[in-house]
């Protein structure tokens, strides 16, 4: 048996700016065996060490389909994620996981797939687009909706562009506030949903963001017509271990580390603290 | 051959088999501190233990799951950093353990083995042997016995004492406990017939003699376990709380921890530190956002971790043994029987 909490070492590839506070690290296990074994769900997440700062969980951004290294989208918000960003390419960190329970991907094959993006709120949603991107054919119709609060803190611009040219995906983005150059829409994610046609008997709906906007989200998804057990969220919680055991994450008896990230809003409602 | 479940030894023998122990393993006991507390430390001689003692404020869970834990070892070489998990395999024999405290080692273990077994913990607890001291009196703050947690220990120990006056009689709980009496060269030998009813005859004894200090856990399950209990009861509680955090420090049940990274000279020390989930950084997430804000909300969550059917469903028993050091230690008044007390009545009176 081995320790809960010992990580693996992993060195750090390129970093990449996405907006003014958050950048996305690319990186690989210095071991490569593991690195090639490492096996995992979209919507799982890891613990990242900085080392002398101790660890925080952070979503896994990238694909299961891709797997010659991991992508992780973080956003500079206290003393360890600080620390992570005066990091950069070649300098090591630690590593431990995969946590969670992640996205059912194969339970989703067939279905028409509505991802909803708010911020920050995309990283642990583009490992699964690109995982169903990469498997297209499996699935019906690809919904992709993101907002952010200004231009500027859209993440993944290059990505959202490829996103925007496919024939197979249909993708629209908002922002709250315009900016100088912005010609697209402005309004609350949910003023995208009158821009689309909306199927709630044959879809999954993914939502993540911060709290408020994945709660309006869903009263209107709701009010859509869209199913409780159809909308799937994966929630944010203050955590330190990742598997189950200090108690920070735990919402009455289930824990977002180990019952969670991903819950569907049928699942979300039990949820009593 | 009937394996031999009790034994006796003559309370004058008592500190030469003590001596015997101290040979095998690092022993852990009720001393008296200076300052005149009554504390669980690495005892240097016999005579330091302690046989008539209420309890000691903190339980014996820090030989377990200490303050401060290290876990990882990281070691800065030259641009390549090197990490390996700490073992803790000492052997320590904690001696004159009270069954509530027992039972607390009971529930950390099973806490600790449940869903991703925790190896950390696992092998510590493995390489600790546990001799209860049996209450023949409940202590004046303790109500073990409403969670069947004493005054008698019913699992958990290798070895549980009892007093017969001049003698002691030792039950074996496991095989180690076997084989530590069986260590013992003929200092014990086998418990009679009277010895035995004796011992059953204190235990009765002791149980009969609880008095005003009660807490029903069963009535607080089923308000809390179903959300009846008001959201106005928790903030007029929570008037009463200072969010010192003591309660959970000295509970032999609480576990909650936090991660931090301790400087040492060739790299740092990862290690899990005690938490309190009383405390509002708890739960405060890096954006701010905060789902436990409210000091009533925080009370809730750690009544409701103790007694909701919930908890109690996976871990087979409340995580309350009524040792009553909550009591002893609050500065308000938001200890387990008064909660459950002001659960069950939807009334608090501070």
């Amino acid at each position: 048996m081995d320790s809960l909490f010992l990580p693996q070492v992993a060195r750090i590839l390129d970093v990449r700016d996405e907006t003014p506070d958050t950048k996305t690290f690319r990186v690989v296990l210095r071991d490569r065996a593991a690195q090639d074994g490492f096996e995992f769900q979209p919507g799982q997440f890891v613990e990242l060490s900085v080392f002398g700062y101790g660890e925080a969980p952070f979503c896994i951004a990238s694909s299961p389909t891709r797997s010659e290294c991991l992508e992780f989208t973080v956003r500079r918000a206290g003393q360890l994620t600080d620390a992570l960003h005066r990091l950069g390419p070649g300098d090591e960190i630690g590593l431990r996981g995969p946590c969670g329970n992640g996205f059912d991907v194969a339970a989703a094959a067939g279905r028409d797939l509505l991802f909803v993006g708010g911020g920050i709120g995309l990283p642990p949603l583009r490992g699964l687009i690109w995982n169903v991107l990469d498997q297209r054919e499996r699935f019906g119709h690809v919904t992709i909706l993101y907002g952010a609060r200004t231009p500027a803190d859209l993440v993944y611009k290059d990505e959202l562009k490829l996103w925007a040219e496919r024939s197979d995906v249909e993708f629209l983005v908002t922002v709250d506030r315009a900016a100088p150059g912005w010609d697209g829409i402005v309004g609350m994610v949910p003023v995208l949903f009158d821009r689309i046609e909306l199927r709630p008997s044959t879809s999954l709906v993914y939502v993540c963001g911060p709290p408020v906007m994945i709660s309006f989200v869903i009263q209107d998804l709701l009010m859509r017509g869209f199913p409780e057990e159809a909308i799937i969220s994966t929630l944010e919680r203050m955590m330190q271990c990742g598997v189950g055991k200090c108690n920070h994450c735990a919402i009455g008896h289930r824990y977002v580390c180990r019952d969670g990230p991903v819950f569907s809003y049928s699942q979300i409602k039990e949820l009593v603290e | 051959m009937e394996p031999v479940t009790a034994q006796v030894i003559a309370k004058d023998k008592v500190g030469e088999w003590i001596e015997q122990l101290m040979a095998e393993a690092e022993v852990i006991a009720p001393v008296l501190a200076h300052g005149g507390d009554e504390v669980f430390a690495a005892i240097r001689s016999p005579g330091q233990v302690l046989w008539e003692f209420t309890n000691p404020l903190h339980p014996p869970k820090q030989f377990l799951l200490p303050q401060t834990d290290p876990v990882v070892a990281i070691r800065r070489g030259s641009n390549r950093y090197e990490l390996e998990a700490i073992v803790d395999e000492r052997r320590r024999i904690l001696l004159n353990v009270r069954s509530c405290d027992v039972t607390g080692l009971v529930f950390l273990q099973r806490m600790h083995t449940a869903d991703l077994p925790d190896d950390t913990y696992v092998r510590r607890a493995a390489a600790v042997t546990v001799v209860c001291l049996a209450c023949s009196q409940p202590c004046p703050l303790g109500f073990c016995i409403c969670s069947a947690a004493g005054p008698f220990a019913r699992e958990g120990y290798d070895v549980q004492l009892s007093d017969l006056g001049d003698r002691l009689l030792a039950e074996v709980g496991s095989e180690r406990g076997g084989e530590l009496l069986a260590a013992a060269g003929g200092l014990f030998r086998p418990a009679s017939p009277e010895e035995l009813a004796r011992r059953h005859e204190l235990e009765e004894q002791a149980k009969q003699m609880f008095g005003e200090q009660t807490c029903h856990f069963g009535s607080a399950m089923r308000r809390v376990s179903t959300g009846r209990v008001a959201e106005d009861l928790w903030a007029r509680m929570a008037d009463w709380c200072l969010e010192c955090g003591a309660c959970n420090f000295v509970c032999p049940t609480c576990y909650c921890f936090s991660v931090k990274d301790r400087h040492e000279s060739d790299g740092w020390v990862r290690c899990r530190t005690w938490d309190s989930c009383q405390y509002a950084a708890f739960t405060r997430e890096a954006s701010g956002h905060n789902p436990r804000e409210e000091r009533g909300d925080r009370i809730k969550r750690r009544f409701f971790h103790k007694v909701s059917a919930q908890y109690y469903q996976r871990d087979g028993m409340v995580g309350c043994v009524g040792c009553g050091r909550c009591i002893e230690v609050c500065l308000g008044t938001t200890d387990m029987p008064a909660v459950v007390a002001a659960i069950r009545k939807g009334e608090w009176h501070g």
